[in-house]
């Protein structure tokens, strides 16, 4: 048989999927909810890529899109929950709120706090929804915008992008009356849409995130493969040439830091679902350089690998896990393989299995061809 | 209020600490060392353990912690660092590996945990570092009481700042090293060893990092991840100061350190923290090349 | 139009310069330079080293603004504009170190020139027209790097980057091209055949072409434009400049051109 670049990466997007769909014969609910949440990793490892492999954009604050989509659905889950609904009161009040509140403060998300206010249209879980994805993006594109128009890029967008997630962290756990500070959202009903009820540990929750990163593979990997993906990573390559053939560099660059904030701040409600709090935490800046270092791993240029890498590292760290001596080893490995993987495997696992298609495909075209197959068109990757 | 600034004083001068070898480094070889902030950890450990087994004082662990954190930088420089050059972000990426890799050999007692043995002055736990008797104390300056202590970290900074600008400017060392900060190639042509230069100078800006650890050790608490937050410091200090400019890091420390102790002082740390990002974030974007950056061509 | 440039036919001019200065803290690098080009016409821009022909490029493509003086592209004023805003209104340059996109395919580099809408969101299609892949093939068949098309950009040799440019010019298809140099450090082979293609780009394209290689500007040009310290000295037909007293004097010396 005739193999093709462009039929194995559609082999290799087509095997994972069904994979990940079928994930659910094989692994009971405890695993089912942890693999959710690792899908959702992975969702990230293709934001990453398409961001710092497609754009050439390094965002060392990743964790404020992600952020901000789980505090988003968040605050509206948690104004769902049963704690939030029995303090006394028509309208549900989050439980923290009454514990910080002034004696005497009234009872309404309108005036307990200041600023409590801001939660009242989160009443309405479609507006959660709406917000998880408004707000990165609103963000995104005001960051993008300032920063790509003066033309700033490489480290220096990583320093910003690094001083903005860290100072937003701040805010949320200074703002304490209005988010709980450091401890985060928690106790937090389930996601109901149109009568269907999302228990993390049901399958159905499993299965809304595992087609969400089904389709947010497709959709970035069409994305790049577009005319404007082409332009994007042909100013990646040199902006200032791009600039003379025409192209509004700023615009294209915004557009798609703005379409992987969008992908964080999905990410970020699925998390929230899967693992029923939010917190500051995923803001810190430890873990925006995890993800970049999932997406290192397993390929910054390839968005399937980027997420592969996140799922296939988070796996092995759960499995380590068990065993707290072993986990304090198994960051020590995550430090080695980092290093490794920079010095030695620039393009990341991806680059590995590329490596291998591209031999198998020169082996294919070497078999002298047989009659019986037409010669495929000609192929480019 | 002089307290206040004095307060603001002894911030910033710590920061100078870190953000001189960040803008050595950085400004010479294009490398962002992100395990920096592990030589300020590893200064503080070396305070916590000479202290502990050998009855040093600060003073004595500074010299100490020097060599330690130096010779550190120099495997690193040699090991990771030297394979990278011109792959600015991937020498972020990989340093951040190693900053991983220091801070689990502090936490694991250098692998001894697996094995059951406990070390005294390192394993996850925190740390303090008792201050000598002399440095405790307060005296009063125009009616305010300025903390003894405090006053100390600035004079050793100045001080090493001092230094450090002789070695730039008085010293043929630093007169390579500035000729690589310019133009690598041309030094490179101009017969400069710029490998050796770079691992010296790596060695050096790792070395006043440890310095500024031992510093911290006296007031702050010792944990493995206090690094951390130290190299995101000094590298918004760096930057805001201009790339490749040694006085541009230090009017921006003290203009950070200030920034930090004033507000901190009407409010709060978290605020003050706050502040600080929000005006390096207002810096680069205004003028991403820094405060104080020389013209390049 | 600008009025003072007398003699000028409108209809026929692709690119105008107005007293173009511009002013680097008191070095005028470009010093009210006037001139136009005609359409369908083949300039060369010589002068020696620092005489701000690279300088004046500079400012018709948008990449420095002028401090005094105008730009017209057609009858459109450009004065002033960015980069992209030029090269929209149909202005195309080639760079002195050749800038190609090294990470795509020679095809891809072609195909991305060969956007004509600039916008993202028109651009969120995938595929090409039929007459666009036509004409990159036309134009790696010009260039001579159809058995490299799949090659990335960034490993060809420094003179299949430079024609890769001229291709990637053809393939955006302005109005006006400048090219900054296209036979820097080039073998006499290499110069030939770049001189077979801007040749094949006359007459499609206004062309204005800084260079120093004599024998190469012998080969293609039909006017020529001598600067010297930011100014216009000469401006004329090959034959009438090879013999100008003041270029001998100012540019080439007392040696003459070789």
């Amino acid at each position: 048989m005739k193999l093709s670049k462009r039929g194995l990466n559609t082999a290799a997007y087509v095997v994972f999927i069904a994979l990940i769909l079928a994930a659910p014969l094989v692994f009971d609910v405890f695993w089912l909810n942890r693999l959710s949440k690792y899908l959702v990793f992975g969702m990230l490892g293709a934001a990453i890529a398409l961001s710092w492999g497609y754009a050439g954009v390094l965002n060392l604050g990743q964790g404020l899109f992600f952020g901000l989509g789980a505090y988003a659905i968040a605050m509206s889950l948690k104004l769902a929950s049963a704690t939030s609904l029995a303090q006394g009161s028509d309208t549900p009040i989050p439980d923290f709120m009454l514990w910080n509140a002034e004696p005497g403060a009234p009872t309404e998300l309108c005036c307990i706090t200041q600023g409590s206010f801001l939660w009242i249209p989160f009443q309405h879980t479609w507006f959660g929804i709406l917000m998880g994805i408004v707000l990165p993006v609103v963000v995104a594109l005001a960051l993008g915008l300032i920063m790509f128009r003066k033309r700033i890029s490489g480290v220096f967008i990583s320093i910003i992008t690094l001083a903005v997630v860290l100072l937003v962290r701040l805010l949320i756990v200074q703002a304490q009356p209005l988010t709980n500070g450091f401890n985060g959202l928690t106790d937090l009903g389930y996601l109901t849409v149109l009568g269907l009820e999302f228990d993390p540990y049901m399958p159905q929750t499993y299965y809304l995130i595992a087609i969400s990163l089904a389709l947010v593979l497709i959709g970035t990997r069409m994305l790049v493969e577009t005319r404007s993906g082409l332009i994007l990573q042909a100013i990646r390559d040199d902006d200032r040439r791009a600039r003379f053939l025409g192209f509004d560099v700023p615009r294209y660059q915004a557009f798609f830091f703005c379409v992987s904030a969008a992908i964080s701040g999905y990410a970020g409600m699925l998390y929230v679902m899967a693992s029923e709090f939010a917190s500051p935490t995923f803001m810190d800046l430890s873990f925006s350089i995890t993800m970049v270092v999932w997406a290192a791993v397993g390929g910054r240029n390839s968005v399937l690998g980027a997420c592969i890498g996140a799922l296939l590292i988070n796996m092995i760290e759960a499995t380590v896990s068990e065993t707290p001596a072993l986990m304090e080893a198994w960051r020590v490995v995550i430090g080695l393989a980092f290093v490794f993987a920079v010095l030695f495997l620039p393009r990341g696992l991806a680059g590995l299995a590329m490596s291998l298609r591209d031999w198998l495909v020169a082996r294919s075209a070497a078999e002298p061809r047989s009659l019986a197959e037409p010669a495929p068109a000609e192929e480019r990757s | 209020m002089i307290d206040t600034i004095f307060i603001g004083l002894s911030l910033g001068s710590v920061l100078l600490l870190v953000a001189l070898g960040l803008a050595i480094t950085y400004g010479a070889m294009g490398v962002i060392n992100m395990a920096h902030g592990e030589m300020v950890m590893i200064g503080a450990y070396t305070a916590v353990l000479t202290s502990l087994y050998l009855g040093f004082g600060l003073i004595a662990a500074m010299p100490v912690a020097f060599l330690v954190t130096a010779l550190l930088g120099l495997a690193i420089e040699k090991l990771v660092v030297r394979r990278l050059y011109g792959r600015l972000l991937d020498t972020l990426l990989a340093t951040w590996g190693v900053a991983i890799l220091i801070q689990q050999a502090v936490r694991l007692s250098f692998g001894l945990a697996f094995f059951g043995i406990t070390v005294a002055g390192l394993g996850p736990g925190l740390q303090n570092v008792s201050l000598p008797e002399w440095l405790g104390g307060t005296f009063s300056l125009a009616g305010s009481q300025i903390s003894v202590y405090r006053s100390f970290i600035i004079l050793v900074s100045v001080a090493l700042a001092a230094l450090t600008w002789g070695l730039m400017y008085r010293t043929s060392f630093g007169m390579q090293l500035r000729a690589i900060m310019r133009n690598p190639q041309m030094a490179a042509a101009c017969g400069i060893d710029t490998a050796r230069i770079n691992a010296l100078a790596f060695a050096y800006g790792s070395g006043l990092a440890g310095v500024a650890g031992v510093l911290m050790a006296g007031f702050k608490t010792v944990f493995p991840d206090m690094g951390t937050p130290m190299v995101v410091d000094g590298f918004l200090v760096v930057v805001m100061g201009g790339v490749g400019s040694l006085i541009g890091s230090i009017l921006s420390s003290a203009i950070l350190g200030q920034i930090n102790g004033l507000t901190a002082a009407v409010s709060n740390d978290i605020i003050a923290r706050a502040i600080v990002f929000a005006v390096v974030i207002a810096v680069i974007i205004w003028r991403p090349k820094g405060l104080f950056s020389y013209k390049g061509r | 139009m600008p009025s003072t440039l007398i003699g000028a036919d409108p209809a026929s001019a692709a690119l105008t310069l107005d007293g173009l200065t511009v002013d680097f803290a008191g070095f005028r690098a470009v010093d009210t330079v006037s001139t136009v080009i005609e359409s369908g016409e083949l300039r060369v821009l010589l002068g020696a080293n620092g005489a701000g022909k690279t300088t004046l490029m500079d400012l018709v493509s948008g990449k420095t603004r002028p401090t005094t003086g105008r730009v017209f592209l057609g009858d459109i004023e450009i004065t002033g504009l960015e980069e992209h805003r030029i090269a929209q209104a149909g202005l195309g340059r080639k760079f002195q170190i050749p800038s190609v996109f090294r990470d795509l395919s020679v095809r891809r580099n072609l195909e991305v020139a060969s956007c004509r809408n600039p916008g993202v969101f028109a651009n969120l299609r995938l595929g090409f027209s039929l007459a666009q892949t036509r004409r990159v093939e036309e134009i790696l068949a010009v260039v001579g790097l159809e058995s490299k098309q799949e090659v990335e950009a960034g490993s060809l040799s420094h003179g299949e980057t430079q024609w890769l440019e001229l291709g990637m010019l053809m393939a955006q298809d302005p109005k006006v091209i400048l090219l900054d140099e296209p036979t820097a450090g080039m073998t006499e082979a290499e110069t030939m055949k770049t001189a077979a293609i801007i040749k094949a780009m006359r007459g499609r394209h206004t062309i204005v072409v800084v260079e120093h290689d004599m024998a190469f500007v012998r080969e293609i040009a039909s006017r020529i434009t001598v600067m010297h310290l930011g100014r216009i000295l000469a401006e004329g037909p090959i034959a009438e400049i090879e013999t100008n007293p003041d270029v001998r004097a100012a540019y080439l010396g007392s040696k003459g051109i070789q």
